[in-house]
């Protein structure tokens, strides 16, 4: 088969204008099903629901296309649906778009919650191109092409994919893991990928078996992310159904099985070697490494794992962005939270992006400062905002705009967090990370003993839960000092 | 995913697991009696029954063939799954870093001022639509107390 016979199979929705009724896990939090009832009744079967486009915060939201003219419609709780039936009606002004000009929809969130969560929907969308040329190259020029793009691991150490890839080719095929626990408050970006464009997820899984001669695969989704589960599910389903999957579709026979399996919580649960013990019915706490997972991983076999976003980005191979994209989902003191893409491109800054948030100015009392990589993360000052964005400083993306003021009571929530979801495993880290809040909770600040101690931490843990822990501290300490003068709870009373 | 010696050994014996919780016993039949099914297992046994009661724990472990012991440090330690029965109607009220920020503190407040059950929990990862709570296993975002108010003295009227 092929791909332009794949589509004529599949072929999606026929008529001019369409209505996208965006539900998913953020529209259903807010309410939208009765909107998406009235909209049904008036538009019938040109209306769909699709999932949250990243636009959180525009939920409960509608999307009108038509052709050359595509129209979100936001808060449709504050403004009713009126507006809406008038663009459906034909007589728009598209400048009424809330999109605005600001909003980037890249590469990697093109399709996100922009199609009605069919499989037809995502192939007239463009999904599974890069697939079916992957699987006529030989895999080690895919790696090449990967290796090219400089394409890095979203999950938040940043290791380079290609060379992850590499590794994991060369003896026995390897299993692929998908890291899809997403267990880091603040980070919602793998579920809304998985939510709202699975296909392209499958797509990446696809290239990346076909590249280190994968043939099973397990993708390990967070417990509580259920529609994004059933979502991947049904694509899963969908994609076998049509030959995807064990067959032939796309040009070339491909022989991967994927399991699903849950999580159950816990924030050491995303780490490699933890999702590897818990898929094998080992307690969830990390391995020593030597040896790497590559060479001995998931029942002893070699393991290629890889988070939900590396793999979506690698679906970019062909036609790779000018600038590497990073979801960034965005919380707290914005006017509008969500998830972004930014074009990590030497020019785009944490001001920038605040500012297409609509931060600042727009959302007071104002940004004082960004939480970047939440309890394993970093402090970044509004006297900072104008630095450039830097990749590997994204960790896994997650940002919270916090108001002034509020750093060290934050800096102290984060420590208690550390201390009641560190497993125990090792010493340094279930000790250390109780007494840095005792630190943190005493009337003044033993700074020498914190320092020693966040020092012993970053050393001496098993994994980088322990190994993090001090990295809010000490951040905030060098860009706050003051905030600190009394102890934080001193602060935070 | 699986460990092919373990399945043998497993599938060779086969005891009939305690039956006190037979909505727990009929949810573990489904899956193999595999040690690498321990955790689809304790998830199966709390969808089961609401939570995982010292029987249905017993029942896990008599299914995948793991010692009991393990079987507690092992459901102990994922953050998600309950050892004791969920409060009915109970509000779980994320007070991660954006929550907090958007006034979780308040609405814990209201909630038990008005004689709601509430307690607070990690970030649901709903973080956009802050304050988030959780009830019955349904999220709800940019959260006022008194519509979540209603809403309890609604399904309260309704049942
Ligand atoms: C405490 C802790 C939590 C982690 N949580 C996640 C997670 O939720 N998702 C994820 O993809 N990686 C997480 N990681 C990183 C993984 O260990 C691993 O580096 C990553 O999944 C590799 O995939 P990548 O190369 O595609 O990024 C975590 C690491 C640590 C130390
Ligand atoms: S560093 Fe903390 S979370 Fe990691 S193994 Fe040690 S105790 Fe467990
Ligand atoms: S901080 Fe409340 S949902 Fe993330």
């Amino acid at each position: 088969m092929t791909l332009d016979a794949l589509r004529a199979a599949h072929p999606g929705f026929e008529g001019e204008v369409r209505v996208l009724v965006h539900g998913g896990t953020c529209g259903h939090a807010v309410g939208v099903a009765p909107h998406g009832g009235f909209l049904r009744q008036s538009a019938g079967d040109a209306c769909a629901e699709a999932a949250c486009d990243g636009a959180c915060w525009a939920a409960p939201a509608a999307t009108v296309l038509r052709p050359g003219h595509s129209h979100r419609f936001a808060r449709l709780d504050e403004t009713g649906v009126e507006p809406l039936l008038t663009c459906l009606a034909g007589s728009c002004d598209a400048r009424a778009d809330d999109r605005g000009e600001r909003e980037h929809r890249g590469g990697l969130m093109s399709r996100l919650g922009r199609t009605d969560g069919t499989l037809a929907g995502a192939l007239a969308a463009g999904a599974y191109e890069a697939a079916a040329r992957a699987l006529a190259m030989a895999p080690a020029e895919v790696i090449d092409a990967v290796e090219a793009m400089e394409l890095t691991g979203r999950g938040g150490a940043h290791f380079p994919t290609g060379q992850k890839w590499c590794f994991a080719t060369g003896g026995e095929p390897p299993v692929l893991v998908v890291n899809a626990e997403e267990g880091e408050p603040g980070v919602f970006k793998d579920r809304h990928m998985l939510e709202g464009d699975p296909h392209r997820v499958i797509e990446g899984m696809l290239i990346a078996a076909h590249a280190t001669g994968a043939t099973d695969a397990c993708v390990y989704i967070n417990g509580q992310a259920r529609r994004a589960r059933a979502a991947f599910e049904h694509a899963l389903a969908e994609a076998a159904e049509a030959g995807i999957l064990g067959g032939d579709a796309l040009g070339a026979a491909v022989a991967l099985t994927i399991e699903v399996r849950s999580g159950a919580g816990g924030y050491v649960c995303g780490e490699e070697t933890v999702i590897l013990n818990s898929i094998e019915g080992q307690r969830p706490v990390p391995r020593f490494k030597p040896p790497q997972i590559t060479e001995a991983g998931l029942f002893g076999r070699p393991t290629l794992l890889n988070n939900v976003e590396t793999l979506a980005a690698a679906t970019l191979l062909f036609d790779p962005p000018a600038a590497p994209p990073k979801l960034v989902p965005l919380s707290g003191a914005v006017a509008r939270p969500g998830l972004y893409e930014v074009a990590v491109d030497g020019q785009a800054t944490w001001g920038s992006l605040l500012e297409a948030a609509r931060g600042g100015a727009h959302a007071p009392p104002g940004v004082g400062s960004l939480l970047v990589g939440g309890p394993s993360g970093v402090f970044v000052a509004a006297e900072q905002f104008d630095e450039p964005l830097e990749m590997a400083a994204l960790g896994a993306g997650g940002l919270v705009a916090l108001a002034p003021g509020g750093e060290a009571n934050v800096t102290l929530e984060l420590a208690r967090y550390n201390a009641r979801e560190s497993c125990g495993e090792c010493t340094p880290c279930r000790e250390g990370t109780v007494r840095l809040v005792e630190l943190l909770e005493a009337p003044s600040l033993d700074r020498p003993k914190l320092d020693e101690l966040i020092d012993v931490i970053t050393e001496a843990s098993l994994c980088q839960l322990g190994g993090m822990a001090g990295r809010p501290i000490a951040s905030a300490l060098a860009t706050f000092p003051q905030a600190f003068s009394n102890g934080a709870a001193g602060a935070a009373e | 995913m699986s460990d092919q010696t373990n399945e043998a050994e497993a599938d060779a014996t086969r005891p009939a697991p305690p039956v006190d919780a037979p909505d727990v016993v009929e949810a573990l039949e489904t899956l193999p009696r595999r040690r690498d099914q321990l955790l689809p297992a304790l998830i199966a046994a709390e969808h089961a029954l609401g939570w995982l009661s010292e029987a249905a724990i017993e029942d896990v472990s008599v299914h995948t063939r793991i010692p009991l012991s393990e079987v507690y440090a092992t459901a102990t330690a994922y953050s998600e799954l309950r050892l004791e029965p969920p409060v009915e109607g109970r509000w779980h009220v994320c007070t991660g870093v954006t929550c907090r920020q958007a006034g979780a503190d308040a609405l814990l407040d209201a909630l038990a001022g008005s004689g709601e059950s509430a307690e607070p929990v990690d970030c649901r990862f709903l973080c956009a639509l802050a304050p988030v709570a959780e009830r019955g296993g349904a999220l709800f975002g940019r959260c006022e107390a008194q519509r979540l108010i209603a809403l309890a003295v609604e399904d309260g009227d309704r049942s």
